[in-house]
């Protein structure tokens, strides 16, 4: 097996929690104001996942991360494979493009997706628990990833 | 104003609820009544890299894990430790990130998945995601794992 660059798993988290207010804004900015309102907001998340997706090292989170909030933090009792978070950005990444493009045709999917991309996030970020991690074998057992 | 506040905060709620449920299910285990012999050199299990084929004289756990896992590393290190410290049991991992088959024959859809089989190899209890240690070390007791 490769070595691969262990991460400290808060890193993601913390990005998580972001992402997740993010989100809920874009949601009851399309619900209340209509989409154009919450429009640019999924566009932000649109390319906060793009960067994720390709250049995870520049990512402000990650620079924010490490920055302000890791030095407050105590040292991480373990690391974790970045593989995992990593795919539940593509994950993340496929909704923001529904969002985005989507929403430019039906402005339903704005929120829709906005909704999406915030039980993922708010889950990883205050339970733990990644749901693009979890769902990767069942998607694939069904053939609908490689 | 009333209708986004009201679907904003169901979204929220729904989030917690979420949350909440896959907290109290995680790792729950259940028995398994088909009693399948699982043969692990079969499986290409492996106990820290090297393959293992053998059963604990009187349990063996084997989890199934991916790459993408993120808390596959953790269950491992715990399980690994029960088995230094506990008498006849022993500890196999399987990696069924390129095995489809064997993820569709189990019928496993998350990871950690951790099997306990009794003295024979027959599969007796499974659980899913990350195990309840107090509900693992009933079952433990009963196989006479102590």
């Amino acid at each position: 097996m490769t070595e691969l660059k262990r991460i400290d798993a808060r890193g993601p988290r913390f990005g998580a929690g972001i992402t997740s207010a993010l989100s809920l804004a874009s949601f009851a900015l399309s619900f209340q104001f209509g989409f154009i309102v919450g429009y640019p907001l999924m566009a932000l998340l649109f390319v906060l996942f793009a960067w994720s997706v390709f250049a995870p090292k520049s990512h402000p989170y990650q620079l924010i991360f490490q920055k302000l909030v890791r030095p407050r933090l105590k040292e991480p009792t373990e690391l974790e494979d970045p593989r995992p978070p990593q795919f539940a950005q593509k994950v993340g990444f496929s909704f923001a493009i529904l969002g985005t493009l989507g929403g430019l045709l039906i402005s339903a999917l704005v929120p829709i997706a906005a909704a999406f991309i915030f039980i993922a996030a708010f889950l990883n970020a205050f339970f733990g628990f990644c749901l693009g991690c979890q769902m990767y074998l069942g998607l694939r057992r069904f053939g609908l990833i490689r | 104003m009333e209708t986004s506040l009201i679907a904003t905060l169901g979204l929220l709620a729904l989030g917690v609820l979420v949350g909440v449920v896959f907290k109290v299910l995680q790792g729950k285990g259940r028995r398994v009544s088909s009693r399948e012999i699982i043969d692990l050199g079969k499986l290409k299990a492996k106990n820290n890299a090297l393959p293992i084929t053998d059963y604990g004289k009187k349990a063996t756990l084997v989890q199934f894990s991916t790459e993408y896992c993120g808390q596959c590393p953790g269950v491992r290190r715990t399980l690994s430790q029960l088995e230094y410290r506990l008498g006849g049991l022993r500890f196999a991992e399987v990696d069924i990130t390129e095995r489809l088959d064997v993820a569709a024959h189990f019928n496993i859809s998350q990871t950690p998945t951790v099997f306990l089989l009794d003295e024979k190899g027959h599969l007796i209890y499974r659980m899913g995601g990350v195990p309840k240690m107090h509900q693992l070390m009933e079952e433990l007791e009963k196989l006479g794992v102590k």
